[in-house]
């Protein structure tokens, strides 16, 4: 109700300088962000020439730990990624009427999160100049790249989901755009007439737009759930203890979900608070992320809980030394995990309190975040730590250089975000006015509630 | 939409209900249904305004280059397996999931990238040589009322149709709708 009232007392020329404030608006603090976070990631990318120029050596790895804190960070953005544009295609879908604020900003983090977490693999690579030989292209050594093998699974799929991904957040901004367009002034006048591809708003347009949204919901959602899979199909497809589980696919795909919730829960609390977009993204936002981020905690909970069952009743010798090991070197993060996934967000998210407060529930996706990051971590490291000869188990810390991969990922990840906020609308504003268009308030007994119209709209209708 | 030497007559409205009533009365004049839309910058129901009588095909488009793309990945990955014929772990050379997967997911690509594509062509998107008529004080809230004419008698009568229901800043220019 809050933000409907808001809407209704705007202009649509007040409403676009409000939700565009952050293009409008360049503010010193956006400078010295923008600046800090480019120091940081240049940081890490000078760390990253500084392993290229010495070796794979400079880091923890070693046989038979050979993926550490790269794979991690790989599994985890991608995991990460995999909200923003599914939640954005199923409330699409589905016409969710709380729908619109979230949208731009949730598609705008599967983009810069697939980004982050593709360049994992091939800074793994070692000879990271050779990343082309994973490409399929004709050589005149008929070296051609193996298909069998999963890792290259993930580089078409990974292409597919990013491709697929930046067309759902254009095609989805082309309206805006629009709008951007008639308003601005300069060099951002040309960027976004050259955008907005003359989209005008006629009739046939919206109608043709409307449909090929649908269109890219339908066909990105069975692509996300994909990639997930096969990101553990990397691992479910090697004999290794722990990883060799026919659940693998789905407990990704959940975790995934778990994690890109809680992502697109810090990015609007940010994006609120920054931009001062309280009317717009408002408690009830939150309160609904929060419930969608408690189903998913037991989901995970439940999958989690299905496969640690099977291992511990069934006691194979390799898998139980894997188990046993989160009780010993790996007992601290295997609690940090647990608390973060599942003590804590369990009965914080039972608590309308908590949902509705945006501060609670932006620790409480902090928390999950965090969680998700050691439950990675303890997905790849003790499978290999433990393996089925105990003669060659060994232990891994991640070192200086991988640390800063960490912190340069995170910072790469904001930084795209701060600049895309700064160049594009970060709120769906056509959506947001359709969203006041359709919706009237209607006097039911002594209550005003919001009355929704809604339409069929069909292909060739 | 508008032929060779045909004008565009564009009317504002403040509300969906007096636009409605303009166009109604340019299809009373009589003007073809394809000849008479709105521009507004949200999307107005179908019918509450103008009703759009062409069918939307191009998800048929979509459906054909999602077998185009499963051929692509299919071809490829067999392709590769046959010119780099590399035996691993003892398995055939051309092994099925690995096909499945690569074929799988270069079919969305297809099915994705033609969706960009088809809506791009069908909405007429990017034709920048084309002159169409538009009117930015839609963001303002208005609701232009636009139809193609031909350029004297119906023109005219156009015109004074969408001021009888209330239109404002009526003009008649050349481009398309």
């Amino acid at each position: 109700m809050n933000e409907r009232n808001h809407l209704a007392r705007q202009g649509e020329g007040k409403l676009y300088e409000e939700l565009s404030r952050s293009n409008l608006v360049t503010t010193k603090a956006w400078y010295r962000a923008a600046g800090i976070l480019f120091a940081v990631t240049a940081g890490a990318a000078g760390v990253f020439f500084y392993m290229m120029a010495t070796g794979i050596g400079v880091t923890g790895l070693s046989r038979p730990v050979m993926w550490g804190t790269m794979i991690i960070l790989f599994v985890f953005w991608i995991g990460l990624s995999h909200s923003g544009t599914l939640i954005s295609a199923i409330l699409r879908i589905t016409r969710a009427g709380w729908r619109a604020p979230v949208l731009r900003g949730a598609e705008a983090m599967t983009v810069f999160a697939l980004m982050v977490g593709g360049l994992f693999p091939l800074m793994h690579l070692g000879r990271n100049w050779r990343f082309y030989y994973m490409i399929p292209y004709p050589n005149d050594r008929l070296l051609w790249p193996n298909f069998r093998s999963p890792l290259l699974w993930d580089m078409v799929a990974i292409g597919t989901y990013l491709t697929g991904s930046i067309l759902f957040l254009y095609f989805g901004m082309i309206p805006d755009l629009a709008v951007a367009r008639d308003f601005s002034t300069g060099w951002r006048k040309k960027l976004y007439t050259i955008l907005a591809a003359g989209f005008r708003g006629t009739h046939s347009e919206w109608r043709r737009y409307h449909v090929a949204s649908t269109l890219f919901a339908v066909l990105i959602i069975p692509v996300a759930v994909s990639v997930h899979s096969i990101v553990s199909w990397d691992f479910a497809m090697a004999m290794v203890p722990g990883w060799h589980s026919t659940i693998f696919a789905p407990y990704f795909v959940a975790g995934a979900i778990y994690s890109g919730i809680a992502g697109v829960i810090t990015v609007m609390a940010f994006l609120r608070r920054v931009f001062r977009l309280e009317n717009f993204l408002t408690e009830r936002h939150f309160d609904n992320l929060g419930k969608l981020l408690l189903t998913m905690t037991l989901v995970w909970g439940y999958f989690y809980f299905a496969e640690f069952l099977t291992t511990w009743y069934s006691r194979l010798p390799e898998d139980w030394a894997l188990i046993s090991s989160y009780g010993g070197h790996f007992l601290p993060l295997f609690i940090l995990m647990l608390t973060c996934n599942f003590l804590i967000p369990l009965p914080a998210l039972c608590l309308s309190k908590v949902r509705r407060s945006v501060p609670a529930i932006l620790a409480v996706s902090l928390v999950v975040n965090v969680g998700m990051l050691a439950e990675r971590a303890l997905i790849v490291v003790p499978s290999l730590a433990r393996r089925n000869d105990p003669s060659i188990w060994l232990n891994y810390f991640p070192t200086w250089v991988e640390i800063s991969f960490i912190v340069g990922s995170i910072t790469l990840f904001s930084l795209l975000y701060v600049i895309f906020a700064k160049l594009f609308p970060v709120m769906a504003i056509s959506d947001i006015k359709e969203h006041l268009f359709r919706t009237t308030d209607r006097a039911v007994g002594g209550a005003v509630v919001p009355s929704v119209a809604e339409e069929d709209e069909g292909e060739g209708k | 939409m508008s032929g060779e030497g045909r004008m565009v007559v564009i009317g504002l409205f403040d509300s969906v209900e007096g636009a409605a009533a303009g166009a109604r009365s340019l299809l009373a004049l009589p003007l073809p249904a394809d000849r008479v839309t709105t521009i507004s910058s949200v999307a107005l129901p179908d019918g509450a305004v103008v009703h759009d009588p062409r069918p939307i095909r191009f998800p048929w488009i979509v459906v054909l280059f999602w077998f185009v793309g499963a051929v692509f990945g299919a071809g490829l990955t067999l392709y590769s397996y046959l010119v780099y014929p590399m035996i691993t772990a003892g398995k055939p050379i051309a092994t099925v999931p690995p096909t499945i997967i690569v074929t799988y997911e270069m079919a969305m690509l297809g099915a994705l990238l033609s969706t960009l594509v088809a809506a791009f062509v069908s909405i007429g998107l990017a034709r920048i040589r084309r002159k169409k008529v538009y009117d930015p004080r839609i963001h303002d809230g208005r609701i232009a009322v636009c139809a193609a004419v031909e350029p004297g008698d119906q023109a005219r009568r156009a015109a004074d149709a969408l001021m009888e229901r209330g239109g404002t800043s009526i003009r008649t220019e050349e481009g398309e709708l």
